[in-house]
């Protein structure tokens, strides 16, 4: 992997949120990197920490009540982390924008759609009021817009939730940003709909070239759009793969209890398998591997149960955090950590 | 019925929704009316009430007085009334009953064609820094060039003598500075409608010119202490943490000071003048703004546009005052309109205490307290019509400050 042409890497970074009297670690040492011109899928169950990964990058979590523990954000060979709220806000809406689960609250109810992209082009482009204009029409018409002047000088609530999402899409992509994150794009709209949407970020990313970190816990939209895969359990990374591998064998016994409960087209199953259990509570994770009371095999494993397994790499390309994955067990990782 | 009407409020906007609920009972309209009619009064209070007549001929020329005596206050008002004008009717809404303003807009729409939003015109900024520098220019021409001595000529007695013909006076022939010492204290007459005052002054003309004070002291109290309390709840209501700690404590000490007391104290180290007066009320009275607008900060800085436009990497200033505060305002434009009341109240108040506008300026409250303090004997006129001037006025905005409450408050709306 050369390192020039990655775009995005983060580095171990771990997320606390402070509960009333309580520590609740909802990123733990997650690490993954995005190419230039790459789709990377972030997928996992609510509650997982996907969207605290996808908000911390661009330093969105709530002030008060989060904070990055460790970890390192690399963008454009700097450590967003480090920057001051200042340089950040050049970045944000600019370099890395957000496309929102909710278009319908995320679009000021007071100003006219127009009006609320026209702003960010001005602020990041340093392009007058007319210019502005005539390039936020532009990208209204290049989301599919068919009317973008009446649609522009039309307040949220008078668009219907796909053209909102355009709207939002056409928001996000008008600075050229180099990277987008859409979090959770199509959850709120219908199946037809999250097609259109969906071929729409493939154009526009073709066009931009930009890299997209798509999170999202509907696996149908990965194997439609991502290029890499990352399958987050309980705080940290589990699985890590190109997408074709990923979904041809899954080696995490998670990812594998995820491919087992969809439904295919052309094989007629009975009844869909379901993966036992529900998700652990994030104050009061297990020992060991976290996924281990609904393992198969992590339920009679003592090493599962005790020693929780770090992420690692087993085929060039694909990582996995189990002690069962093919060419992950060696005796000497399993003396290593037991002396730990 | 009752579903029609529901149908059918889904096409009217925000604002047209709330005039229809705001106008469906009468007595709103009637209090809406009553203000817009001492408006209209104390705008041309000049033309109304002046002992200088519109026209006069001495000696075969015409002169006019009325004009030629109007201070630079007077062309100060005018000035104001009529931006005010031009303002509501430039931004009645699409679909508003104007349609004449609606035909312009649309036509400009055509002209600029693909930039509508007049916010985004490239001239707009150039626009409104050539208004501003254009009434700057207007107000210096007007306190350069106007004088402001009232020239000492009596063209009532020139018309009574004979000297003076032709003349047209205002519908109350006095002027609210000039003394009369020989009809002081006479009760209403047909001469004199409501009765003159300890110094002859006749007391209609004094409550006509007397509303100006009242109503700007309330508009300008109030405009100072929404400023200021929308400038410090927006930032502890949007910061919290520490800041609203902190700052709610400061309101909090502000709110627990009798307000009336302070300001007694404080008008007495500044002089009398019509304009501390409207600071001082401004600047005690922003506390409860500040409460609303916090609250309401603090419940939208959570809310998905306002991370969208972090997100975008707007600048503080627009995420606070262009993205949150237009969904904010509506408590605080109840709250100003039971300010503009109370405003009126405490300077009527403090002018009957004797800490108001100096004597010559007629204030309502001013002209209450010679009803009992000078001669002993109780002079019921002066008493009784300035106390029905400011009884009716702050019952008015209390009025619609409480229509204007329910008609924004969508609990009420979906009862009825």
């Amino acid at each position: 992997m050369k390192q020039d042409k990655v775009l995005l890497s983060v580095k171990r970074l771990s997320v606390n949120f402070f509960a009333e009297d309580a520590v609740l670690e909802a990123v733990q040492d997650v690490s993954f990197s995005i190419r230039k011109g790459q789709t990377f899928a972030l997928v996992g169950e609510s509650g997982c920490g996907k969207t605290t990964t996808a908000l911390s990058i661009m330093q969105l979590l709530p002030a008060g009540q989060s904070k990055i523990v460790s970890g390192e954000i690399i963008f454009e060979n700097q450590d967003l982390l480090k920057l001051s709220e200042k340089q950040m806000r050049r970045i944000r809406g600019n370099r890395i924008t957000l496309i929102s689960q909710e278009p319908m609250t995320s679009l000021n109810p007071v100003h006219k759609a127009g009006s609320q992209i026209a702003e960010a082009i001005r602020l990041h482009q340093n392009k007058n009021a007319k210019q502005a204009w005539a390039d936020m029409v532009e990208m209204l018409r290049r989301v599919g817009i068919a009317e973008p002047e009446q649609t522009a000088c039309a307040y949220p609530h008078q668009l219907s939730g796909g053209m909102q999402q355009r709207v939002m899409i056409a928001m996000a992509a008008s600075c050229k940003p180099a990277l987008l994150i859409a979090d959770e794009p199509t959850t709120a709209l219908d199946a037809t709909i999250q097609v259109q949407i969906l071929s729409l970020l493939d154009r526009l990313q073709k066009e931009i070239g930009m890299s997209i970190l798509l999170v999202t816990h509907d696996l149908g939209v990965v194997y439609k759009r991502a290029d890499v895969v990352a399958v987050m359990y309980a705080s940290r990374i589990v699985e890590k793969a190109p997408k074709g591998q990923l979904f041809a064998e899954p080696f995490h016994p998670y990812t594998q209890g995820l491919m087992q409960s969809l439904p295919r087209l052309g094989v007629s199953v009975k009844r869909l398998q379901t993966i036992l259990g529900a998700v652990p509570d994030p104050l009061h994770f297990p020992a060991g591997c976290k996924f281990h009371p609904r393992c198969p095999i992590g339920r009679k494993d003592r090493r599962c149960q005790t020693v929780e397994p770090e992420l690692k790499e087993v085929q060039p390309g694909r990582s996995v955090a189990c002690w069962y994955a093919p060419g992950c067990v060696t005796n000497n990782q399993i003396r290593n950590t037991k002396i730990n | 019925m009752n579903k029609k009407t529901e149908e059918k409020n889904w096409k009217l906007s925000y604002s047209q929704m709330i005039w229809r609920r705001f106008t469906k009972s009468r007595l709103n309209l009637a209090c809406l009316i009553f203000v817009l009619f001492l408006f209209l009064l104390a705008v041309f209070a000049p033309f109304i009430a002046n002992d200088k007549p519109f026209v006069i001929r001495i000696d075969g020329k015409f002169y006019f007085p009325l004009l030629r005596n109007l201070q630079p206050s007077d062309y100060c008002i005018f000035l104001a009334a009529a931006l005010t004008v031009w303002y509501l009717l430039r931004r009645t809404p699409n679909g508003g009953k104007l349609n004449i303003k609606n035909q312009i807009s649309k036509l400009q729409c055509k002209i600029q064609k693909g930039m509508p939003d007049s916010r985004y015109s490239n001239f707009a900024f150039l626009y409104v820094i050539l208004l501003f520098a254009f009434l700057f220019l207007i107000f210096v021409l007007i306190f350069v060039f106007v004088p402001r001595r009232l020239d000492a000529v009596d063209y009532k007695e020139m018309v009574a003598s004979g000297k003076a013909t032709d003349a047209i006076f205002a519908p109350v022939p006095y002027g609210y500075a000039r003394t009369e010492l020989a009809s002081c204290r006479q009760p209403p007459s047909r001469r004199h409608w409501l009765g003159t005052d300890d110094v002859g002054a006749d007391v209609l003309c004094r409550l006509i010119h007397g509303s100006r004070i009242s109503l700007s002291v309330g508009f300008v109290a109030v405009g100072i202490s929404v400023c200021l309390g929308v400038l410090v709840g927006a930032i502890l209501g949007y910061f919290g943490g520490w800041i609203d700690f902190v700052g709610m404590r400061f309101v909090e000490i502000m709110m627990a000071v009798p307000v009336f007391f302070l300001i007694i104290t404080i008008t007495a180290f500044f002089p009398r003048s019509f304009l501390n007066i409207m600071i001082i009320i401004g600047v005690t009275g922003w506390t409860s703004n500040a409460r609303f607008i916090r609250a309401e900060f603090f419940k939208l800085r959570r809310q998905d546009f306002v991370q969208a436009a972090v997100s975008l990497g707007l600048p503080l200033r627009s995420i606070l005052f262009r993205h949150i505060l237009p969904n904010a305002v509506t408590p605080v434009l109840v709250n100003a309109t039971f300010g503009i009341s109370s405003a009126i109240f405490i300077e009527a108040a403090l002018s009957f205490l004797g800490f108001g506008v100096a004597p010559p300026t007629p204030s309502w409250g001013q002209i209450l307290s010679l009803g009992v303090s000078t001669s002993g004997r109780f002079l019921w006129w002066l008493t009784l019509f300035p106390g029905l001037a400011i009884f009716f006025t702050v019952m008015a905005y209390n009025v619609i400050g409480e229509g204007l409450r329910d008609a924004t408050d969508p609990r009420l709306s979906k009862a009825v």
